[in-house]
């Protein structure tokens, strides 16, 4: 008997399962999705021992023979100019990440603020922002981003800014989509009725209702980004030398690819596999966070 | 089908492509003539021969005005002006023609997009869960992660340098060439499209795994039909709407990659002259391609928004 009531007394403690713990432990069981996480994570640590060390200074002329295939102290051989190509993959890196990174980061502080005001306002508002987007899904984003970056001069930052430029829709339309349903339900009419503040109503209630969509959408921006700095600096309009991308590498390489071919073969491995880690790693989460639309 | 509604739906289409290709050309024209300097400072011509190059391109009058005779000279004689590095080049037959070498690539780039695209799909629906479905369901993420470029670089060594001899030599683009040669057309379409067959893949798949389930098709299995018969004739059609939402952003993808894979193979087309001429700072040209481009894209939309109609009869405009 005496069990029983401080069995009632002490409420039986379950297991709290929160959102990210229980998104964490599927992604974990996805299996690609780990090793992509693993794969950027080694990405991000080259790209950082890059700025401090590199096998070779990534500029220096002439370390060994031009055109020199790998061997043991070049791992991936030499460039037209006999730089070495390991080190300046490494650097390449550091483009390709900042790029990512940061495109998103801007991406949600324009599209998500923008959606909300759509989504939840409706109305005028709404009919304008979508008209603006419309738009914006009918010009050719690569043709814009170079003109733009021509206009503005090549730098990592003016790269970056015309990327936003071209593709910040995608966000935006996601964030407005989630916040037209999240804005008629129950929680939401609560908040209203209590009377919450309209900023309160858009960053405190619905803005975290939505993060799971918007972290997947964010994901699979980032190889989208980095696949534009790719085209941009493979046309020659992009990041500028001596700096490489691997955009531009693959470039300098196509023009020897007869005799030359780890000069292309480098760069297209390193970009096709960031990209292909990145798109798992946003399958998984998309998975792990948005079980709805689970295929 | 073709009411009176999507005839007004049409006009009002057109009419916004109109809207964005002036609005997207004025920006980018103002955009450069903005830039310091001019674009035949490069020449270090001197006194009375710069006086009269700069008249020659009317360069010597009020912005406002160069802007004012662009437009009426692109809308009432689309005349998209003179090339400003080739002297007495005009720039609207030069895109005409670069528009027909392009379009030849980009056609056979969207038949491989989605004739690949919808076989692997249907296959690997068809056959769910076994290692063929597998298989191809990992590819098509390897096949939309790789850029374009990447895929190009790989063919070119394969079949460029690897098996020269089969190829002949004859690998790449020649002006009068056969319309064959594998590195002229067959290998540029390829690369252009393979990314995009992937997501289409992708895309046919989820639809038909959801449409096969469907009552209607059990029906139709009732019936006696053949398996042939039940995939393309009732299943597909269904399953296609899904698919045709993403051929507006495909049909912008294969036209902003052909830039791209023009440069690589060195097709001579519009993709190769715009990167180019930004490359030459040829401003007349970039301003006149890009407003073909605006234009195109502006259509092919358009095209595919009344292509749902055929598709799926219960969308009206």
């Amino acid at each position: 008997m005496a069990t029983a009531v401080a069995a009632i007394a002490r409420p039986i403690q379950f297991e709290q399962a929160s959102l990210w713990s229980d998104a964490w432990r599927r992604l974990r069981r996805n299996r690609l999705a780990l090793v992509a996480t693993i794969y950027l994570a080694v990405l991000v640590a080259v790209a950082l021992v890059s700025t401090v060390w590199t096998p070779y200074r990534m500029s220096a002329i002439g370390v060994t023979q031009t055109y020199a295939p790998p061997s043991a102290a070049h791992l991936l051989g030499a460039d037209e100019l006999g730089r070495d190509i390991l080190s300046r993959l490494m650097v390449g890196a550091q483009v390709s990440i900042v790029v990512g990174v940061g495109t998103q980061v801007l991406v949600l502080i324009v599209g998500v603020p923008i959606g909300l005001l759509a989504g939840y306002y409706k109305g005028w508002l709404d009919s304008v922002i979508s008209f603006v987007i419309n738009v914006f899904y009918g010009i050719p984003d690569i043709l814009v981003a170079m003109i733009l970056v021509f206009l503005l001069g090549p730098s990592l930052r003016n790269i970056i800014i015309s990327i936003v430029v071209t593709r910040w829709m995608d966000m935006a339309r996601l964030v407005r989509g989630q916040a037209l349903s999240l804005r008629e339900r129950e929680f939401v009419e609560a908040g209203r009725a209590a009377g919450a503040r309209p900023v309160k109503m858009l960053f405190g209630h619905i803005l975290p209702n939505a993060l799971g969509p918007i972290i997947v959408q964010a994901t699979f921006g980032i190889p989208a980004a980095i696949l534009f700095e790719a085209f941009l600096s493979f046309l020659g309009v992009g990041v500028q030398p001596p700096t490489p991308s691997w955009g531009s590498m693959a470039n300098e390489g196509v023009a020897s690819i007869q005799y030359a071919p780890h000069m292309v073969i480098a760069p297209s491995i390193a970009l096709s596999l960031t990209l292909m880690a990145f798109n798992f790693l946003g399958d998984g989460l998309r998975d792990a966070l948005d079980p709805r639309t689970r295929r | 089908m073709l009411t009176k509604g999507t005839l007004v739906y049409i006009g009002q289409r057109l009419v916004l492509i109109a809207f964005t290709v002036v609005a997207v050309s004025s920006v980018v024209f103002l955009g450069i003539h903005r830039l310091p300097g001019d674009a035949l400072m490069s020449e270090r011509l001197r006194g009375s021969a710069y006086q009269a190059l700069l008249h020659h391109y009317g360069l010597d009058r009020p912005l406002l005005v160069q802007y004012w005779d662009y437009i009426v000279g692109v809308v009432t004689r689309g005349d998209l002006g003179e090339s400003l590095v080739n002297r007495g080049l005009h720039i609207t037959p030069l895109v005409l023609r670069e528009l027909g070498v392009s379009a030849e690539v980009g056609g056979l780039a969207l038949i491989f997009t989605i004739g690949l695209g919808l076989t692997l799909g249907i296959f690997a629906a068809l056959r769910q869960n076994t290692w063929l479905d597998y298989l191809l369901t990992t590819t098509s993420v390897v096949g939309y992660s790789m850029p374009n470029f990447v895929i190009a670089a790989f063919l070119i060594l394969i079949f460029g340098v690897w098996l020269d001899n089969v190829t002949g030599g004859n690998f790449y683009y020649q002006l009068g060439g056969w319309r064959g040669d594998i590195g002229q057309l067959w290998l540029p379409a390829f690369a252009l499209g393979f990314p995009y067959a992937s997501i289409v893949a992708r895309l046919t798949r989820a639809s038909m795994l959801e449409v096969i389930r469907q009552d209607y098709i059990r029906t139709a299995r009732a019936k006696g039909l053949t398996e042939f018969l039940i995939t393309v004739r009732h299943a597909l059609r269904n399953a296609l709407i899904p698919v045709i939402t993403i051929l507006g952003p495909l049909v912008i993808g294969i036209i902003t990659g052909s830039v791209v894979i023009e440069n690589f193979f060195g097709i001579p087309g519009l993709g190769k002259e715009f990167a180019q001429s930004i490359l030459n700072r040829d401003y007349a040209i970039v301003i006149g391609v890009f407003t073909m481009y605006a234009a195109l894209v502006g259509l092919a939309n358009l095209v595919v928004d009344l292509a749902y109609v055929v598709i799926d009869p219960r969308i009206r405009y």
